[in-house]
């Protein structure tokens, strides 16, 4: 009998992998555009040139170390941290919308690198990601807290409203701290939507490893997160410790948000689309929903960056701008269709 | 007739052969008489307060004779005067428009500022700033109208179509479309020429420093216009208050109210917008303040927002330019700090899908 059921399953894990290998086929296709495209575009001859035999005085191998590297590189960190934190987020409060955006997560960290720039002069990017840590921490604990409080419970609906709430007050106290010494934040202006193209190689290799750490973490704990998703109930029938668990996968998600927040700002919505994205084509099995949300999300932000950067060359649009074109409309569309 | 008590808590009013009647309660009297005068203590300050020193006696000098010296009367005139009317205007404007909102939706948390409606005028205004800069600013208020109603048509069709819909999903629906909305309009600002850039930049943040007399005037004719027909509809809102259905059994001809007045609430929001830029959350916070300050009638509450509108932001300008002076924190964003610990205030408050 359980023999049948493997053989049953297998066909299933078969395509699964395949689908996998796949991914990462398409996400390094992608990866090789966005190297080879852009401003001046560099033929593959080139590009592959300047990754086996690195020149440092040919103009072309300049360009594509120092700019557009770091960016492709930090472009898939950014997509593959955001969408399994709203992968993680969905499962485990079983709400369509959540996501670090919607729920003020981003807001709170860019929030915490705006004040610890302008109060205290942190411009180390070695405490970046800690600082923006700690803001997204208190925001998600102040939206939860809310929302628990809030007649109802933290339903979507109080879930969404508190974290839209918190979100505007953040802003306005940025736009606050902005007006009150627009030199220093002029920088910030671009950053603030949600921008890659600052990106550098130093911070990348810095906060690459807390991001494979948090994300082999997020593949570990999924087989359980499957489980809550069932609800809390059976969940602990099942035999889960749903209130460890729950404060592991949050400290993962803030985890996760605040590394990709240090490297390109808040970019809104990737963590909505993509683990619906996912879960319509996948299931709610975990297992394969990280692992996707992985790969899918870094080829996403990767494709999005290579729009922002070609579709008006050679100025650019940030890429943030771009992703909430894209997410907003599916929020709207989850609004209307998954709220009853 | 039922005769009146004679230490009854209200005095009557009928007007034009009863066609207006009003029964007005000595405690909304009293808490008119107050909000108006601090609203005028507060537009002396604020003619007053400024980084140009000058002695109320120099000021009430200028208002009233002819002017000293051509400096100090181009300051109060030309500058503190226009914007000080302006931001009372824009407050009561926002306030009314909030208040009609939240009757029509029968929703608590309703504001123009949270559902779209201003961001909509807001990427008109921005959109026409950075491509067509030699539009002349009398078209802005029409942009932003066609903005703003495009905007809650878009939020009505799809918040109606679902029978089972509750009045909370129009908020979530309007979450989604400002922020799409934000996004285009961040993409024109980032893509449009530095100059234009700047000056639609510092107009979407709300700020009212730049007002002048034609301003004021574009207010107030709307605002001549829209809260008469506003106040023509009162009776119906008040039957709104109790739900469509026993609105339409008190004989409301509810589907001419609502589209009437959703158009007023937009219109306002819309022209006060295309002025001084989205001011956000004061049509959220002064409907429901009025709420609180006293039980009033349609009319009275909406009179009491309007005043607590202009009252909050007076305030908010006041303090905006006299806080970190010489640098001014725009009204909008001020407005926005104090909105929304009310807005969670109200959130925590509310019943479970409460109506009004």
């Amino acid at each position: 009998m359980n023999s049948k059921l493997e053989q049953l399953k297998q066909p299933e894990k078969l395509s699964y992998s395949l689908a996998v290998i796949a991914s990462v086929a398409i996400c390094s296709l992608l990866f090789m555009l966005h190297l080879s495209l852009g401003a001046k575009p560099l033929s593959y001859a080139v590009l592959y040139q300047s990754l086996s035999s690195f020149d440092n005085t040919n103009f072309n191998h300049m360009i594509i170390h120092n700019i557009r590297l770091p960016r492709a590189l930090v472009a898939m960190a950014v997509g593959a941290s955001l969408s399994v934190a709203g992968a993680i987020m969905q499962g485990v409060t079983r709400n369509p919308l959540a996501s670090p955006s919607v729920l003020g997560l981003l807001a709170g960290a860019s929030f915490a690198v705006v004040i610890g720039l302008g109060l205290f002069d942190i411009t180390s990017p070695l405490y970046t990601p800690w600082i923006a840590a700690l803001g997204a921490a208190t925001a998600a604990i102040l939206v939860l807290a809310i929302a628990t409080a809030a007649p109802g419970g933290a339903t979507t609906l109080n879930l969404t409203l508190s974290g839209a709430a918190i979100s505007a007050l953040l802003a306005a106290l940025i736009s606050v701290m902005q007006l009150a010494n627009e030199d220093d934040f002029d920088d910030l202006r671009e950053w603030l939507t949600g921008s890659l193209s600052g990106s550098s190689l130093q911070s990348f290799y810095y906060i690459a490893p807390i991001v494979l750490l948090a994300l082999t973490v997020a593949v570990l704990l999924s087989r359980k997160i499957t489980v809550l998703g069932m609800g809390d109930e059976i969940a602990k029938g099942l035999g889960v410790k749903t209130f460890g668990l729950k404060v592991q996968l949050l400290l993962i998600v803030i985890v996760l948000t605040a590394c990709s927040v240090a490297l390109a700002g808040p970019v809104g919505f990737v963590g909505l689309v993509i683990p619906h994205v996912i879960r319509f084509f996948v299931g709610a099995d975990y297992r394969w929903v990280i692992p996707f949300c992985a790969i899918i999300g870094a080829a996403f932000l990767l494709s999005v960056d290579i729009v922002a950067r070609t579709v008006i060359s050679p100025q650019e649009i940030s890429t943030g701008i771009i992703t909430a074109i894209i997410g907003a409309p599916l929020f709207v569309y989850l609004v209307k269709m998954k709220l009853r | 007739m039922i005769p009146t008590p004679k230490n009854s808590p209200y005095i009557k009013l009928r007007l034009f052969n009863q066609s207006i009647a009003l029964l007005l309660s000595k405690n909304v009297l009293w808490t008119l008489l107050v909000l108006s005068l601090s609203i005028l203590c507060l537009i002396v300050l604020s003619i007053n307060i400024g980084s140009y020193q000058l002695s109320t006696f120099q000021v009430f000098d200028i208002l009233l004779n002819q002017p000293e010296d051509v400096a100090s009367d181009n300051i109060i005139w030309l500058f503190r005067f226009p914007r000080t009317l302006c931001a009372a205007l824009v407050g009561a404007m926002m306030a009314l428009s909030g208040a009609a909102l939240q009757n029509v939706t029968r929703n608590t948390l309703a504001d123009p500022s949270l559902v779209g409606i201003s961001q909509g005028a807001a990427l008109m205004v921005v959109s026409s700033m950075i491509l067509f800069p030699d539009l002349d600013q009398s078209w802005r208020s029409l942009l932003a109208f066609s903005g703003s109603i495009l905007v809650a048509l878009l939020i009505l069709v799809l918040s109606h179509s679902n029978k089972s819909s509750k009045p909370v999903r129009f908020i979530l629906l309007g979450i989604g479309i400002s922020a799409f909305l934000s996004a285009i309009t961040t993409a024109f600002l980032t893509y449009g020429d530095i100059y234009r850039a700047s000056a639609a930049l510092a107009w979407l943040a709300g700020s009212i420093d730049a007002a002048n007399w034609q301003d004021v005037s574009i207010l107030s004719a709307s605002a001549l216009v829209l809260i008469p027909l506003l106040v023509l509809c009162s009776r119906a809102m008040g039957a709104l208050r109790f739900g469509e259905q026993s609105a339409v059994c008190l004989g409301t001809r509810i589907h001419s109210t609502k589209y009437l007045l959703i158009g007023c609430s937009v219109a306002l929001a819309a022209t006060a917008t295309s002025i001084v830029g989205p001011i956000g959350f004061i049509g959220l916070i002064a409907p429901h303040a009025a709420r609180r300050l006293c039980r009033s009638s349609v009319v009275a509450h909406l009179l009491l927002s309007a005043l607590l509108g202009a009252l909050l932001v007076l305030a908010a300008d006041l303090a905006g330019r006299s806080l970190i002076a010489p640098s001014q924190i725009p009204a909008g964003i001020l407005t926005q700090i104090i909105g929304v610990p009310a807005f969670l205030y109200l959130l925590l408050k509310q019943k479970a899908h409460s109506a009004i």
